[in-house]
C-alpha cells in the first residue's frame, strides 16, 4: 500500500508509520535504522499531521493529529469529550473504553486512524436528549461508583456485556465485567447496576 | 429501595443518591486532565534508570530532533525552585527529594528530565530519544539489603511522639501462664487510584491555575507558592473531582512546582499525564513494615503482657513512618505494655500515608496474634476479644467516647453464622475446598481539623455551601448538601455544593477520615449563623434566650439532638423582616482540644488534625468487626475468599447509602491487601518490577462474590457537632488477619507475611 493507491481517505501510509513509531517506547531499537532509511528515501514524514475523520456519537469529526493519536487521545485531546479517561494507556484497566461499531475497545490501544469509517460511541452519546440510558440509571440507582473515574469505562462495558448476551446470570456479569478495574471497588453495586439495567436494554 | 440504600437507623441520615451522580454516569464530571487549556503544550517526564548515583551527562541532540519539541529540562537548565519541608516537619511536601535540582540520583525513577513538545505523541517520542549517562552505586533496597541504617522513630519524626508503654511488661510476660511470640510482614503496596498523576498549569499574568488531583488544595497551593517563591494567593488549585486519592494525593508532589516553572518560562499553559509505571516513582505509597508480638494471658484469657515492636522502611533523606502501636497499644486491657518502632533508610522514594496507614500493618500483626492466642488457650476468638474487652484504654486510662466493638462482633457474628463454625482446622471442607472461617477486630481514630465554610441562603431556599473540600469519592458533595439541608430547613434539591478549589473556604486534607466530621460541622456552625440572623429578624428583643436557641440550634450540639428540636423558618417573613434578597455567612469552626495556631495553620495549609488517642481526657475510634469465609483448593491451592462480612458503628451516618459504599470499598481493599496487592523489589537494583495494573494485582470484579456490610446505630455526643467518625479508612483494616485467621482454619497453616497467594499454601 502506497500514498497513492491509499483508499483510506487520510491517505496514511503504514509502512512509513510504523518507522515513524519508532521513537516510542514499545519498538524494538532495530527499528530505528528503518526509521532512518525511511527518511532517507523520502517516504512522507510520519511526524506530520495527518487528516483524519472519526464518527463519533452520531457526528462527522475531521481532525489533523499525529498519526499515532490514539482514538482515546484524539477523543480527549482533539475533540474535547472527556468522558473516556485515561488510567493506564496500556489496556490493562478499561477506563477508555468506548463501543466501536458496537463492539466495546480499549480506546488507548486503537490508533484514530484504524477507526475510520466505524461508528464510534463514548460515554457522551449514551443518554437520548434529557433521557439517561438505562445502565446511567441504574448506575445511580445502585450507587455503582464512588470516585467515578472509571464509571465512564463501566457503563460503556456493562451496555455491550448486556448486548453480548453476558448479563444473565450475576456469575457472568462479574466475569465479563472483570475488564473495567474500580479502585474503589464498587463491584457489587456494579454487578446489581447490570442485572438491573439488562431487561430493559434487551427489550430495547 | 436496593441494597445499595439501605433503611437508615437511629442516628442516621437520608441513604439520597449522590449530588454528582449524574455528572458521574454522564461523562461531564471533570477531572483534573479533563480541564481545558487553551493551547497546551504537553509534558512528558524520564525518570531514572538507576536507583543511586549521579547523571554524568545527557545526550539530547536525538530528542532536540524530533518534530515539534519545544523544550527540554535537566538539572543543568530547570527553573530554580525553593525547597519544602516534609509535611510531618511543618512543610507540605510528600518527600524532600527534589528532582532537576542536582545530577544526584536517590531513587529509581526519580524525574531527571521533563520534554515539551507540541503534542502528546512528540514529547513521548522525544523523551524515549533522551539518552543519559550515569555513574551507578550500588543502592539499598529494602529491610535486609546492605547499607540501610535504623534507629528509632521517635526523635526523628516529629510526628511520632512516643512509644507506648504501661507497666512491667518483662516481668509480666516472664511470668504470664500462656505466652506467644510472633513476626509478621507486610509488603510494599501503591495507591493506584484510576486516575493518573496528571498536572496542567496555566499562567495568566502572575497567576496560576493548577488542575491537579488533590486531596488537599489548600496544601497544595501554599506549598507550590513557597516552592516558587510567590505569594499563595495568586495561585489557584482546582479539581471538582478526584479520581480516587487513598492517600496518594494529601501531600505535595515534586512534579506540580516543576511544571509550573516550565509554563512560566514558555509562557505557555502545559499539560502533564504521567505513565502509570511513573506514578509508581513520583508520588508515595504504603512501605513494608516488619512486626513482633510478644502477648501473655493467663489461662482464662485475660492479657496481662503485651508488647509490638515495628519497623518500616523510608527512604535516605525522610523519616516518614506510619508508627501504628499508637493503636495497637490501645486497643485491649492489659496492664503491662511495652513498644518500640522503628525506621529502617533505604535508597528508595520517600513513602506516604495509604488507606488507613498506620492501622493496616500495625492491625495484621496485633489481630493475627490474638488469633494465635486464642488457639493457644482453646478459646474462641470471639470470645478472647469480649474477656479483653475495654471502655478506658490502657496507656493513659483515658475513656472510649464510645465503643461498640462487642455489639459489632455479635451482629457480624450472627449475619455471617460463626456459630456453624466447627473450631478445628482442617475441619470443614467443600468437595475439592478446604473451608475456612475467622475474624478479627478492625478500628480507625476519630479525627477532626479546623475547617472554615460560606453558606448563602436565598430568600425563595435557594441554598449554597462553598467549602474547599474533596470529592474523592467519598460523598463530599452529598452529605454536605444533606447537612445544610438539614440544618436549614430547605429541600434538598434546593443546595448547591461547591468544593474543589482553593478559592474557597478553606476545609483541612481529605486524610485521616477526618473530612466528615470536619467539614459538615463547620458547614452546621454557619447554618446556625444563618438561623440566628433570621431568628434575630424575626423576634429582635428576643434573640438568644433559652427559646431562640431552641429555635437556631446550639452548634455544639449533635445533630440528632437539634433535628428534635428545629421548628421551620418562615423564610420569606424572615427575609422580609431582615430587608434582605440573600443571606450569607462565613464562618470558621475548629474542634476542641485544637492547637491555638490552628485557623492561621488552617489558611496557610498545614492541617492540625486532632482526635483519637491525642486527645486531653478521651479517646476516640471508630470500631468494627469482619469475619471471612475463605476457600483453600486442596490440589490446586487456589485461595478464595466468596463472604466478607463487616459490622461497623462510627457515630452518626451521614448517608447510609454512601456509607455502606465506601466500607464495602473498604472490606475488597483488605481482601486485595491480604491475597493480591505487593509491590515486588528488585533487590539488586531497588526498582519496583510490577508497575502496571496487569502485573500489581488489584481485584477485578470476578474476585468479590459476596460482600455483607452492616451499619450499626450508635450516638457519640463527645467527638464534634456532626457526631460523626471517620469510616473510610474503618474497614479495610481487620480484613488482612480475618483472611489470614480464616486461611489457618482452612489449612492448620499459620501464614504471617502478606500477601498470602497459592505458592504460599502447603496443605
Amino acid at each position: 500500500m502506497s500514498d497513492k493507491s491509499s483508499s483510506r481517505p487520510s491517505g496514511f501510509d503504514r509502512r512509513t508509520f510504523i518507522a515513524g513509531a519508532a521513537g516510542s517506547a514499545l519498538v524494538p531499537i532495530t527499528a530505528r535504522a528503518a526509521a532512518q532509511d525511511a527518511s532517507a528515501s523520502g517516504a512522507k514524514d510520519a511526524a506530520l499531521p495527518v487528516d483524519v475523520t472519526l464518527r463519533v456519537n452520531g457526528k462527522d469529526m475531521r481532525l489533523h493529529i499525529d498519526a499515532r493519536t490514539t482514538v482515546l487521545d484524539a477523543l480527549r485531546e482533539h475533540l474535547r469529550l472527556t468522558g473516556s479517561k485515561k488510567g493506564c494507556d496500556h489496556g490493562q484497566c478499561g477506563a477508555c473504553t468506548v463501543l466501536i461499531d458496537d463492539r466495546r475497545v480499549v480506546s488507548c490501544l486503537t490508533l484514530a486512524l484504524a477507526a475510520e469509517g466505524q461508528e464510534i460511541t463514548t460515554i457522551e452519546g449514551l443518554a437520548t436528549d434529557d433521557h439517561l440510558h438505562p445502565m446511567q440509571q441504574a448506575f445511580i440507582d445502585n450507587d455503582a461508583f464512588q470516585c467515578g473515574y472509571c464509571t465512564p469505562g463501566q457503563i460503556v462495558s456493562a451496555v455491550a456485556c448486556v448486548k453480548e448476551g453476558h448479563a444473565g446470570s450475576e456469575a457472568d456479569i462479574r466475569e465479563y465485567m472483570s475488564g473495567n478495574i474500580c479502585r474503589c471497588a464498587a463491584y457489587p453495586n456494579i454487578v446489581a447496576a447490570v442485572k438491573q439495567a439488562a431487561p430493559e436494554i434487551m427489550k430495547g | 429501595m436496593t441494597a445499595a440504600a439501605p433503611e437508615p437507623k437511629a442516628n442516621m441520615g437520608q441513604p439520597v443518591p449522590r449530588y454528582d451522580a449524574a455528572a458521574k454516569v454522564t461523562g461531564r464530571a471533570t477531572y483534573a486532565s479533563d480541564m481545558p487549556l487553551d493551547n497546551p503544550a504537553y509534558a512528558f517526564l524520564v525518570t531514572s534508570a538507576i536507583a543511586k548515583g549521579r547523571i554524568d551527562s545527557f545526550d539530547l541532540d536525538d530528542a532536540r530532533g524530533v518534530r515539534g519539541v519545544i523544550d527540554i529540562v535537566t538539572h543543568e537548565n530547570a527553573p530554580k525552585l525553593k525547597e519544602s519541608k516534609l509535611f510531618s516537619n511543618g512543610g507540605y511536601a510528600g518527600t524532600t527529594i527534589q528532582p532537576l535540582k542536582s545530577a544526584d540520583i536517590a531513587h529509581d525513577g526519580q524525574i531527571i528530565a521533563v520534554v515539551v513538545a507540541e503534542s502528546y505523541e512528540a514529547a513521548r517520542e522525544a523523551a524515549n530519544r533522551v539518552k543519559v549517562s550515569y555513574t551507578a552505586v550500588a543502592p539499598s533496597a529494602s529491610f535486609d539489603s546492605p547499607g540501610t541504617t535504623t534507629a528509632a522513630a521517635k526523635g526523628q519524626n516529629a510526628q511520632f511522639k512516643e512509644d507506648p508503654e504501661v507497666g512491667d511488661f518483662a516481668k509480666a510476660f516472664d511470668k504470664a501462664e500462656v505466652k506467644l511470640t510472633a513476626s509478621y510482614d507486610t509488603p510494599t503496596q501503591h495507591h493506584n487510584p484510576m486516575e493518573l498523576f496528571t498536572t496542567s498549569c496555566a499562567w495568566m499574568g502572575d497567576n496560576l491555575v493548577i488542575y491537579e488531583g488533590s486531596q488537599y488544595v489548600y496544601g497544595l497551593k501554599n506549598g507550590v507558592a513557597e516552592q516558587l517563591g510567590i505569594d499563595p494567593d495568586k495561585i489557584r488549585v482546582v479539581n471538582p473531582y478526584v479520581g480516587g486519592g487513598f492517600g496518594s494525593r494529601g501531600s505535595m508532589t515534586p512534579r506540580t512546582a516543576i511544571i509550573a516553572g516550565i509554563a512560566k518560562r514558555l509562557n505557555r499553559p502545559i499539560k502533564l499525564v504521567p505513565t502509570r509505571d511513573q506514578g509508581f516513582t513520583i508520588a508515595t505509597y504504603r512501605a513494608e513494615t516488619r512486626h513482633e508480638i510478644r502477648l501473655g494471658a493467663s489461662r482464662d484469657g485475660k492479657l496481662v503482657a503485651l508488647r509490638h515492636e515495628g519497623a518500616e522502611v523510608s527512604s535516605r533523606p525522610d523519616a516518614y513512618c506510619v508508627g501504628g502501636t499508637k493503636t495497637t497499644t490501645r486497643l485491649y486491657a492489659c496492664p503491662n505494655v511495652d513498644s518500640l518502632v522503628s525506621i529502617v533508610r533505604a535508597d528508595r522514594n520517600t513513602p506516604g500515608f495509604m488507606r488507613s496507614p498506620p492501622e493496616v500493618p500495625y492491625l495484621f500483626a496485633l489481630e493475627s496474634a490474638m488469633d494465635e492466642l486464642a488457639v493457644k488457650l482453646n478459646m474462641d476468638p470471639v470470645e478472647l476479644r469480649r474477656i479483653n474487652d475495654t471502655t478506658n484504654e490502657p496507656i493513659g486510662g483515658k475513656p472510649y467516647t464510645s465503643r461498640s466493638l462487642m455489639a459489632c462482633f455479635d451482629e457480624a457474628a450472627k449475619a455471617f453464622g460463626w456459630s456453624q463454625r466447627s473450631p478445628q482446622p482442617k475441619s470443614m471442607s467443600d468437595g475439592d475446598w478446604l473451608v475456612g472461617y475467622g475474624c478479627a477486630a478492625t478500628c480507625y481514630p476519630t479525627q477532626m481539623a479546623p475547617s472554615a465554610a460560606r453558606v448563602r441562603l436565598q430568600r425563595d431556599g435557594r441554598t449554597r455551601v462553598e467549602i474547599a473540600g474533596h470529592e474523592i469519592g467519598t460523598g463530599a458533595y452529598t452529605i454536605i448538601a444533606q447537612t445544610a439541608a438539614e440544618r436549614l430547613g430547605v429541600p434538598l434539591e434546593k443546595v448547591a455544593v461547591l468544593v474543589g478549589d482553593s478559592e474557597l473556604p478553606p476545609a483541612p486534607v481529605a486524610g485521616g477520615s477526618n473530612s466528615t466530621a470536619s467539614t459538615c460541622s463547620a458547614v452546621m456552625m454557619v447554618c446556625d449563623q444563618i438561623r440566628q440572623r433570621l431568628f434575630k429578624a424575626l423576634m429582635p428583643s428576643d434573640s438568644l434566650t433559652d427559646k431562640a436557641k431552641e429555635t437556631v440550634g446550639i452548634s455544639q450540639a449533635p445533630s440528632t439532638q437539634v433535628a428534635k428540636s428545629d421548628r421551620p423558618l418562615d423564610l420569606e417573613k424572615a427575609f422580609d423582616e431582615l430587608g434582605a434578597g440573600v443571606v450569607e455567612e462565613y464562618g470558621e469552626w475548629k474542634p476542641e482540644g485544637a492547637p491555638l495556631d490552628s485557623f492561621k495553620a488552617m489558611h496557610s495549609g498545614h492541617a492540625r488534625l486532632v482526635g483519637g488517642h491525642a486527645m486531653k481526657d478521651k479517646i476516640a475510634y471508630a470500631f468494627g468487626a469482619e469475619f471471612v469465609e475463605v476457600r483453600v483448593n486442596r490440589f490446586t491451592h487456589e485461595i478464595r475468599a466468596p463472604r466478607l462480612v463487616g459490622a461497623f458503628a462510627a457515630g452518626r451516618i451521614m448517608n447510609p447509602r454512601t456509607a455502606r459504599s465506601q466500607l464495602m470499598g473498604g472490606l475488597i481493599w483488605g481482601m486485595s491487601s491480604a491475597l493480591l496487592e505487593a509491590t515486588e523489589i528488585d533487590q539488586r537494583n531497588a526498582r519496583y518490577v510490577n508497575d502496571n495494573l496487569a502485573d500489581y494485582l488489584v481485584p477485578v470484579n470476578a474476585d468479590v462474590p459476596g460482600v455483607e456490610v452492616i451499619l450499626l446505630s450508635e450516638q457519640d455526643d463527645h467527638i464534634n457537632p456532626a457526631g460523626a467518625k471517620g469510616l473510610g479508612e474503618l474497614a479495610n483494616v481487620g480484613t488482612n488477619a480475618a483472611i489470614c485467621n480464616a486461611i489457618y482454619h482452612a489449612t492448620g497453616q499459620r501464614i504471617r507475611k502478606l500477601p498470602v497467594r497459592l505458592e504460599n499454601i502447603e496443605v
